[in-house]
């Protein structure tokens, strides 16, 4: 009898559609929180994650996204932290969780409060210049810039946005150096590049592609691992000679402290399988992302790896680090 | 220039603010004024800062010289009932993670309509319930526009 | 004549019947989102875009750029009425409009800011039909130099929006700018005036500072009087239903001076309708007849700042759709919604997609339209809502506040922000310091700040960048003449005075 009911139920929960890690399933709407107004990035990638939840009956009750502005970060991440044990609730998490409390005291939850899930892109970026700009390779701009320090200029977020950290990388290892400009918003930082008033910068395949189409803006080099898809013919930073490493931009998916295993290996699992969907697929292709999945533990280690190198890069470049 | 706007509160207003671009400066000199880059964190704070001691300390002065103008003795009634007011937003306030803002304002416009204006108790309650529900109906449930939520859930 | 062959065919697609529904189910929305203080054309626009994937493009982007400028003309209704500023475009309106409702001529207000909307809007679109691409490369030749320039000028503006004692009233704005400096400086990462709280490392919230310098203050100063009758008189008769021929013809140099400003400042990436409205206000009270009475109820000081912030959508719309680049929030989003579609916005769009570009701007004329027959018959109604008992209203008043300032983050700190802030408009008020400057201050203390270390950056260290280049060079100038006039006039008459008493 114990045999037949045990057969009777591995059948069973093969057939099943959808396999959930035993002893969990969502029980209300699931929270992701998000620590942008509507229309900001991680909200529109968390609302295209809830369409595609419900367009791949991924679950069996609706994903919902919930705006925690402020604080850089920190007031959503706080929201987390205060949700401990809350086996529904879920954050977005992009790098500016990561860093906020690097720099700022006042952002008391980082990554190792919360439980790690999964990681989700890699965000590239390339590097450009007006396309009248005298420079046609990365090592024409780094050769300008040692004959002319601190004259020439790059526009980009503020200083620890991954625009500087790929600039103080590169002036790292080629003793070179060029000032930064920061604007608040990507609309301005390209603005000053097509209009002349600085040099170089660092902006996303996305952004860049229309303006290189029309003949605007000419890509010098790409900060990824593998060359896009979209820029076959532009060389990656190690191709291009620059042996620096690739700081990734990314995002990821967290929840609150003190949730039971099972809940995470629950969650961890869903995205590996929210990756794996067409839907994602053409998404990612769509925005010129990569794939970054990372389960629970990598990315525990990967948050590890991520915020020591960010410290030192900060200390090079003058940042104060609090934490 | 000055003659009507002067009151016995610019010696006061003038202090307090002189105290605040002081604060100013102070913080400011413990940020970067000048870097390598550019001018730093500490920049702008330190000029508006010095701006703000310097013309809070013109006021103070020019008080001191001149007196207040005639007839402006505070009316401490006035004052009450505004900060009264103030202070019942201010509870209202404090009430929203209990109970909810449909709850706390229907408290607070009661509160207002009975004891600022003066109305009958009955015309207190109604108002204070038709506006609640009012608020409630056209944010919560017409527009979906979010409203503090209390432990009773709306 | 390319832009008349557009402009009819575009026509062609706007008047589609699909097509024009959705025009008017925007503008409605956008109408309803705009009187609502707090809930903006962003938040609307970002919650509406799931649905618009099944809808045909066109109709999708005409729905979602009504609302864009819709909210405009919807921004004005509770700062007349009320004080509130509806959205921070809105702020300037406060200004003369609600002095205007005091005085029992709301609805004239109401009219006007209709009017002077449609008039500006309307002068919008036509300088995105017709001088789009040399005003964005315009814009593109503006850096840090001339924005820090602009917003000087717009800050000098505080010498005349001083009313009678200056020195409080750069008081206030300096204070203004220093509130704008709360958060994290965005050069060096630094945590500025942040009291240890994490809420404040992204800064202080403009229309949490509005709504409580302005509303909150205003209702504390009423609820002084123990008068239990209306302190709100009504509007009687149909002269003071609607704006007059004679109020028209003072508006004459307003709705100019708004079009042109808002359109010209949309179309910068670094400007913005707040600082639009703000230049306008600042252009009409210089060169007004009547300049002394601006901030007790002056027709022309509603009809420019709103003219501004309407034609300013059509000038935002200038480097979104040209360059791509997104000026503002709300822009931002309308750019995310044209990737969504498959439309990548860019030099190239225009000549790739006619049909689009200019369907849109046929149903901008129309959109204008539809608001100007929608809001002008509701602005007797609206003015009607002033007849409520004020025991009432002033409620009401404080309910839509907090609901207004909640609606922009969710978050309880603001409501407290919002207490401190109303505390502060209330004393600012008793002790005699002039309100606008203070949040003209907190408006362009962010921009001018950023504009001018980075002009710095650009020529390290050098400050005649900000005299070297042409543009800036004349805006400081006026600047500073805007800066000295008043004192040539108190100079003469301390002299006539000295003289006197000889």
């Amino acid at each position: 009898m114990k045999s037949a009911s045990s057969l009777i139920a591995l059948v069973a929960s093969l057939c099943a559609p959808l396999a959930f890690a035993e002893g969990f399933k969502p029980a209300r709407t699931v929270d992701l929180v998000v620590h942008t107004g509507p229309g900001g990035g991680s909200d529109v990638l968390a609302r295209a994650i809830a369409i595609m939840v419900e367009k791949e009956k991924l679950l069996p009750v609706r994903l919902q996204v919930i705006n925690k502005p402020g604080g850089n970060g920190a007031v959503a991440a706080a929201h987390l932290a205060e949700k401990r044990g809350d086996q529904n609730t879920l954050g977005l998490f992009t790098g500016v969780w990561l860093q906020t409390p690097l720099v700022s005291a006042e952002a008391k939850v980082t990554l190792r409060d919360l439980t790690p899930i999964a990681r989700l892109v890699l965000e590239p970026a390339v590097i450009a210049v007006k396309a009248d700009s005298p420079y046609k390779t990365l090592a024409e701009f780094i050769g300008a810039a040692r004959k002319n320090p601190g004259q020439l200029k790059q526009s980009g977020g503020s200083n620890t946005s991954r625009d500087n950290v790929v600039r103080q990388l590169l002036q790292k290892s080629t003793g070179t150096r060029w000032a930064f400009i920061s604007f608040p918003g990507g609309g301005e930082r390209i603005a000053a590049l097509l209009g002349g008033h600085v040099d170089i910068m660092v902006i996303e395949p996305e952004e860049a592609g229309e303006h290189i189409r029309a003949g605007n803006m000419r890509v010098l080099a790409q900060v990824s691992e593998r060359r896009l898809a979209k820029f076959p013919e532009i060389p990656t930073l190690k191709e291009a000679g620059f042996d620096v490493p690739v700081v990734p931009q990314v995002r990821g998916v967290v929840a609150p402290p003190g949730i039971p295993k099972e809940n995470v290996e629950f969650w961890q699992d869903f995205f590996r399988r929210l990756t794996r969907t067409q839907s994602w697929r053409k998404y990612i292709e769509d925005n010129q992302f990569e794939d970054g999945y990372q389960n629970a533990a990598d990315l525990a280690k990967f948050y590890e790896e991520f915020t020591d190198r960010m410290r030192e890069i900060l200390k090079d470049a003058g940042v104060k680090t609090v934490r | 220039m000055e003659d009507a706007t002067r009151k016995s509160g610019d010696l006061w207003s003038g202090v307090a603010l002189a105290a605040l671009g002081l604060y100013i400066i102070i913080q400011a000199g413990q940020w970067e004024y000048l870097g390598p880059e550019g001018p730093g964190a500490g920049f702008f704070p330190l000029w508006y800062g010095v701006a703000i001691l310097a013309l809070s300390v013109l006021l103070v002065v020019s008080h001191l010289k001149r007196g207040s103008a005639r007839g402006d003795a505070t009316d401490w009634n006035k004052l009450g009932r505004a900060l009264s007011t103030w202070l019942a937003l201010a509870v209202s306030v404090a009430l929203f993670k209990p109970l909810g803002f449909v709850i706390s304002f229907a408290l607070l416009t009661y509160c207002i309509v009975a004891v600022m204006y003066r109305r009958p108790l009955a015309t207190a309650a109604l108002t204070a319930v038709a506006s609640a529900a009012g608020f409630y109906l056209v944010f919560d449930r017409a527009l979906g526009v979010p409203l503090p939520v209390g432990v009773l859930g709306f | 004549m390319e832009i008349l062959a557009g402009l009819f065919h575009g026509f062609a697609v706007a008047l589609e019947p699909a097509n024009l529904f959705w025009c008017f189910v925007g503008v409605l929305l956008g109408t309803v989102v705009g009187i609502l203080p707090g809930l903006g054309p962003p938040a609307t626009i970002a919650m509406l875009l799931p649905l618009t994937f099944n809808m045909n493009p066109a109709g999708a982007i005409i729905m979602l750029a009504g609302i864009y400028y819709g909210a405009k003309y919807g921004g004005s209704t509770t700062s007349i009425l009320m004080n509130v500023p509806g959205e921070s475009a809105s702020v300037v309106t406060c200004l003369d409009g609600y002095q205007m409702a005091k005085k029992g001529r709301a609805g004239p207000a109401l009219g006007i800011a209709a009017i002077a909307s449609f008039v500006a809007g309307t002068v919008g679109v036509l300088g995105l039909m017709l001088v789009a691409p040399p005003i964005a490369k315009f814009a593109l030749s503006f850096s840090s130099p001339e924005y820090f320039a602009l917003m000087s000028l717009g800050l000098a503006l505080v010498v005349l929006l001083a009313g009678r004692s200056i020195v409080k009233a750069l008081l206030a704005a300096l204070v203004g700018l220093w509130i704008a400096s709360v958060g994290t400086d965005l050069f060096s990462s630094t945590s500025r005036f942040t009291f240890g709280r994490m809420e404040l490392l992204s800064g202080i919230d403009f229309v949490v500072v509005a709504i409580g310098v302005f509303a909150l203050a205003e209702v504390m100063v009423n609820m002084e009087a123990r008068e239990e009758t209306q302190l709100l008189p009504v509007p009687k008769g149909l002269k003071n239903l609607l704006p007059t021929m004679q109020d028209l013809k003072d508006c004459r140099f307003a709705f100019l001076n708004g079009s042109v400003i808002g359109f010209l400042v949309g179309a910068l990436p670094g400007g913005g309708s707040t600082i639009a409205s703000f230049l306008s206000y600042g252009l009409e009270k210089a060169v007004s007849p009547r300049r002394e009475q601006f901030g007790t109820g002056v027709i022309e000081g509603v009809a420019a700042p709103e003219g501004a912030n309407n034609s300013e959508t059509g000038g935002a719309l200038v480097p979104l759709l040209t360059l791509g680049i997104p000026g503002s929030g709300t822009t931002a989003i309308l750019l995310a919604a044209l990737v969504l579609w498959g439309f990548k916005p860019g030099p190239l769009f225009i000549p790739e997609h006619p049909a689009l570009f200019w369907g849109l701007v046929a149903s901008m004329y129309i959109g204008n339209v539809m608001l100007l027959i929608l809001n002008l018959p509701l602005v007797p109604l609206f003015a009607q809502v002033l007849r409520m008992p004020v025991y009432v209203l002033y409620p009401l008043i404080l309910g839509v506040s907090m609901v207004g300032v909640y609606s922009v983050s969710g978050s309880l700190f603001d409501l407290l922000l919002l207490l401190v802030f109303g505390l502060l408009g209330y004393l600012m008020r008793k002790l005699d310091y002039p309100s606008a400057p203070l949040i003209l201050g907190l408006a362009l203390g962010a921009g001018m700040e950023r504009a001018l270390r980075q002009s710095l950056m650009m020529s390290e260290g050098k400050l005649s960048i900000l005299v070297a280049r042409p543009i800036s060079a004349v805006m400081l100038s006026f600047a500073v003449l805007v800066l000295l006039i008043p004192m040539f006039g108190k100079l003469n008459a301390w002299r006539l005075r000295a003289l006197e008493q000889d």
